[in-house]
């Protein structure tokens, strides 16, 4: 008796349960959002306006997976392309749900100092976030779209190797915990490097940690996570580096490589500009569309210029590589710093990025993408280069217009040691954090016995990922009328079998 | 007489075989990629949840222009490098050749490998 309540009780109590998860789940104003009675002032179109220019590069920023994929399958071999433009496409779909449902509220919604614990599953969002006047979900999708980068470019260094579920682990550690929980430490409501300084309060002389759209916060982060990948993997088989005789393995479609670099430096425009999250600082995202553009050239054109002299060729996978590097370092310093400190930035990046790709081929690190030299070390440069750089004009965008109360100054402008001081606490504290957790994450999840290892099985990796992982290579020789429907091979195949052959082993795989 | 030994082998297997014949002393080789079936008959692969059928599997193709004297040790060199001992594998052959010169010098035969 007593156990046939106890089951009626149980189930009374899940229903319960699901009922009230139910009435939760649909309560939540995204489902069903009121807006204000429409009243055409000028007042009135502010939010408008800046929710229009933050879906525009919203767009622009998602846009930015279609240049990682051509970048990413162009630089490596032809036997992993699908698996490259999978892991994009997937990882994309896994960010976005994650962002949804824990994401966005680690790194957005109110909390403490570490982390934020309020709109999981987008319950009870209002109609705009915060004091920025653009509509909740509009930020929400842009915030999103910056997720998903973070997490792609961590693939880069881990070409050729993953496992595909041992990929679906990691990217779940980036895009549901590691990327939004940093994140939330610059970015979010209350965050300690954004807003107090935390520990370093006294370090900091009154400054706080400035990264405008990223380079610490998506590409150090992501950066950082692809070389803990990259050494918890190890190289690819028969990788050799340059001291033990061996070299880069050269890149199966420079065509579909640079078309995704220049599809990056397109995106960059939604990244930068539409991180003033304002278009009615008109003045603000002018500035930072420029500086973005003059970056990124002087990254492409000083990479050229400064491997030239020890290959004497012009050396086209550094120019992309350099002008990511620009781009990459120019993310944290755009709003505050002049064109022409855009311009020393970007060809600082250019010579960072040839000297991180030679450092990790020293240390024997196969990084066949390049997205630690790009992404981390450009991204820790630009970081820093706001407390050199900034000229202390410039204050923070808001939703009518430029703030210009509290100014960001650079060291050569006159500003003092206190912002780099600042710009470097966060950069280490991304470093020593972000590259703790994510080596424990990539060991942990290469420890794992069987298919769900990060690595794949030596097999499957001298098979290709391709073939071994999906099934389906991306380039092959169609031969006929290119149909694949032949003989069943269980029918008799025409002609004499001799009475000595055997049988094929249908469980032997032939590679 | 030189012989062209040709062999048809798994592709990851050609650095292992490339390794083995410049040990034994092989000045040059010639690789192409080739598709083909053997006994196993192609190999069932997916796409968009379907199987279809790969009749022609990707292999490597290894031509080596040899001395008489060393055709043997080649043949079996590329054997034994080559081998996983899984169905695949392929095949190594090797005939003898009528003419072969070095289109530089003009030199024939044997002195021409």
């Amino acid at each position: 008796m007593a156990v046939i309540l106890g089951g009626k009780m149980l189930g009374i109590l899940s229903l319960l349960g699901i009922m009230k998860g139910v009435t939760w789940y649909f309560d939540s104003a995204a489902g069903a959002q009121t807006s204000a009675p429409i009243v055409h002032t000028a007042n009135q179109l502010i939010s408008p306006i800046n929710t229009i220019w933050v879906l525009v590069t919203a767009f622009l920023v998602f846009f930015m997976q279609a240049g990682f994929m051509a970048l990413e399958a162009g630089f490596a071999r032809s036997r992993e392309t699908v698996n490259i433009l999978l892991e994009c496409v997937f990882d994309t779909c896994l960010c976005g749900l994650l962002w949804w449902a824990i994401g966005f509220a680690f790194m957005f919604g109110a909390g403490n100092g570490i982390i934020g614990h309020q709109y999981f599953f987008l319950h009870g969002v209002s109609g705009a976030y915060g004091t920025t006047g653009v509509a909740f979900l509009a930020f929400f999708l842009f915030q999103f779209a910056f997720a998903d980068t973070a997490s792609t470019i961590t693939s880069g260094a881990m070409v050729g190797r993953t496992g595909f579920k041992g990929d679906i682990l990691y990217s779940t550690c980036v895009s549901g915990f590691i990327y939004p929980i940093f994140g939330h430490w610059v970015w979010g409501p209350g965050g300690w490097l954004g807003n107090t300084m935390g520990w370093f309060h006294g370090l900091a002389g009154g400054t706080v940690f400035r990264d405008f759209a990223g380079s610490t916060v998506v590409h150090t982060v992501g950066g950082v996570i692809a070389l803990a990948g990259a050494i918890a993997l190890g190289p690819r088989l028969g990788r050799k580096f340059k001291r033990d005789g061996g070299g880069p393995t050269p890149p199966h479609d420079l065509t579909m490589a640079s078309i995704g670099a220049v599809i990056l430096w397109f995106g960059w425009y939604g990244f930068n500009p539409g991180s003033t999250l304002s278009a009615m600082d008109w003045t603000g995202i002018g500035r930072v569309a420029a500086n973005t553009t003059l970056a990124a050239c002087a990254g492409g054109m000083v990479a050229v210029l400064f491997v030239y002299p020890r290959s004497k060729k012009w050396d086209l996978g550094i120019s992309l590589n350099g002008f990511l590097g620009g781009l990459v370092a120019i993310t944290a310093p755009c709003y505050w710093v002049s064109p022409s400190g855009a311009l020393i930035i970007g060809a600082v990046a250019g010579i960072v990025v040839p000297l991180g790709v030679d450092l990790l081929e020293r240390l024997r690190i196969d990084d066949p993408i390049g997205a630690f030299p790009v992404h981390g070390m450009a991204g820790i440069w630009g970081t820093l280069s706001i407390g050199l750089l900034a000229t202390g004009q410039f204050g923070i965008p808001t939703a009518d217009g430029a703030d210009n109360s509290t100014v960001v100054k650079g060291l050569l402008y006159g500003g003092g040691t206190s912002q780099l001081v600042t710009q470097a606490i966060g950069s280490l504290t991304c470093i020593v954090v972000v590259g703790s957790v994510a080596l424990f994450v990539m060991y942990a999840i290469k420890s794992i016995r069987g298919s769900w290892s990060l690595r794949v099985s030596p097999d499957g990796e001298l098979e290709g990922l391709d073939l071994h992982e999906h099934g389906t290579p991306a380039y092959h020789v169609e031969f006929g009328q290119g149909m694949t429907y032949s003989t069943p091979a269980n029918l008799p195949r025409s002609g004499p079998v001799p009475a000595s052959m055997p049988a094929p082993d249908k469980t032997d795989v032939p590679v | 007489m030189p012989y062209l030994v040709t062999a048809i082998i798994k592709p990851f297997k050609l650095e292992e075989v490339k390794e083995a014949l410049r040990g034994a002393g092989v000045l040059g080789l010639t690789v192409s990629e080739v598709q083909g079936f053997g006994r196993q008959g192609g190999k069932t692969e997916t796409f968009r949840g379907s199987e279809y059928k790969m009749e022609f599997v990707p292999k490597v193709k290894v031509e080596v222009l040899v001395e008489t004297s060393q055709a043997d040790k080649v043949v079996d060199l590329i054997a034994s490098s080559a081998r996983t001992g899984k169905i695949g594998d392929g095949k190594v052959w090797a005939f003898d050749l009528d003419r072969l010169m070095r289109i530089r010098t003009g030199e024939m035969g044997d002195d021409a490998v």
